[in-house]
């Protein structure tokens, strides 16, 4: 337990001073600024000196974690930044439900539980680096700090280009979700693209009252009738091709319902 | 209805009786295209000719809608009514709590003859956050929306490609609108059509 707690400060000054270096030297960082809910917060004009200022307290944290001697206010100030990066989260949920947090660079996601959970385990960190002693290393505890590192990044919507989208990408490349079955049927939709686009459709449109009325197939062709005022407007598809001048209509006088 | 659809058919491909417009290319001709004249709405005010909502209550063939805003519509479907639900459907489609749009002519007596009425349609934009059997799962402003490939209904449209009922080139965190109909009380909509971008 003495050497989890002695492990915490290095692993919580990893992260902090990831999150500074993005905070105070990404120019995309500083563009997007006005986005984040941070800008909701402090107003658009001050959300960039804002974010340099929270830059360089996570920075000053993470360097007394850092720098020996050890003593327990360190794991305090720690815990005290993260508990107010769980009061921002909380705030930008409920003030700024849309924009996201800004925490790690940009990303375009909302505040989500992935956030929460990172803060929450940064708290519980830092919570821990309170009694930490001086840090005597052993593969366990690099092994768990390890872990505790990832997991700080697997919750980082920011990263997710990185590995997340990667990993679908692949597994979708793998498994084929949507492979196609065999079939012989043309989608309606598919038909009424080509209706939509034929020059046929487009000097009928300004007459038609209704969308699609009835559609059926005969010897290779789709027939759609819409309502046209009180005459009815009928379009013939070819359900092989896709040339939309290959498209027919009619207006035809509206037939008395047999 | 089989008598009526053979007159339609002879009327668009060998020009039968009863014809008003049809020419060897297939269209009507220019002046058809600017020959209707549109309803004139005041802007600002309400088209007397629309009504959206959600559907209460059927009786027989009126549909009691309550709008968004509050306010009743009685709608009434008749045989030449156009009803929508991720395709052409009967009028015992309709079931309460199926969100419409309507668009038809305003009765005197208040009553909205409906010449259209597309139930639970939605135009949706967002990213694809995943992909999984027959389902994308999209990102919308934050929140997921859960997607379903019907098969053979649902097509995709990439650029201006024609219209195809393979989905397999669709990609994770690409950009995507979606064209569907919602499932009422749920995140789950059914796919007509996806337009990608690429």
């Amino acid at each position: 337990m003495q050497g989890i707690a002695a492990l915490q400060p290095y692993v919580i000054a990893a992260f902090l001073i990831w999150a500074a270096v993005l905070k105070l030297f990404t120019r995309r960082m500083r563009s997007q600024a006005g986005r984040t809910a941070l800008a909701r917060l402090v107003g658009t004009a001050r959300a960039i000196p804002t974010l340099r200022l929270i830059g360089l307290a996570e920075l000053l944290v993470a360097a007394v974690l850092f720098l020996p001697p050890v003593s327990p206010w360190e794991g305090t100030a720690a815990a005290a930044l993260s508990t107010g990066f769980l009061a921002y989260l909380a705030y930008s949920s409920l003030a700024a439900p849309t924009s996201s947090c800004g925490c790690l660079g940009t990303h375009s996601q909302p505040v989500n539980w992935r956030a929460f959970a990172r803060a929450g385990l940064l708290l519980a960190m830092s919570v821990t680096a309170i009694s930490a002693r001086p840090f005597h290393p052993s593969t366990p505890l690099l092994l768990l700090g390890l872990a505790e590192a990832l997991a700080l990044l697997g919750l980082s919507p920011e990263l997710d280009r990185h590995w997340l989208i990667p990993l679908r990408r692949l597994s979708v490349r793998l498994r084929k979700p949507l492979a196609v079955r065999p079939s012989r049927d043309v989608p309606l939709e598919a038909s009424l693209r080509v209706l939509y686009l034929s020059p046929a459709y487009c000097t009928a449109s300004a007459r038609l009252t209704s969308d699609v009325q009835d559609v059926w197939d005969e010897d290779g062709v789709r027939f759609a009738s819409y309502a046209a005022g009180h005459r009815t407007a009928v379009f013939a598809i070819p359900l092989s091709g896709d040339d939309p001048r290959t498209v027919r209509v009619a207006l035809v006088e509206e037939p008395t319902p047999a | 209805m089989t008598s009526r659809r053979n007159m339609l058919k002879s009327a668009v491909l060998a020009g039968g009786a009863g014809i008003v417009g049809a020419t060897a290319l297939g269209s009507l001709g220019a002046e058809a295209a600017f020959g209707a004249t549109s309803p004139q709405v005041e802007p600002g005010t309400p088209d007397p000719d629309f009504a959206e909502g959600r559907i209460r209550s059927i009786k027989g063939n009126t549909l009691l809608v309550l709008g968004s805003n509050m306010v009743f519509h009685n709608i009434r479907v008749v045989d030449g009514t156009s009803l929508w639900k991720l395709g052409p459907v009967g009028f015992e489609q309709a079931q309460p709590g199926d969100g419409l749009y309507a668009r038809g002519v305003r009765m005197p007596d208040g009553v909205l003859a409906a010449e259209s009425v597309w139930l639970n349609i939605v135009n949706i934009k967002g990213h694809i956050r995943n992909i999984t059997s027959d389902k994308l799962h999209l990102d919308h402003n934050g929140k997921e929306i859960l997607c379903h490939v019907v098969p053979g209904r649902s097509v995709a449209v990439h650029s201006d490609a024609p219209a195809s009922a393979d989905l397999s080139s669709l990609r994770v965190s690409q950009h995507v609108q979606i064209l569907g109909a919602w499932r009422p009380g749920t995140n789950e909509v059914d796919i007509a059509t996806v337009f990608s971008p690429h």
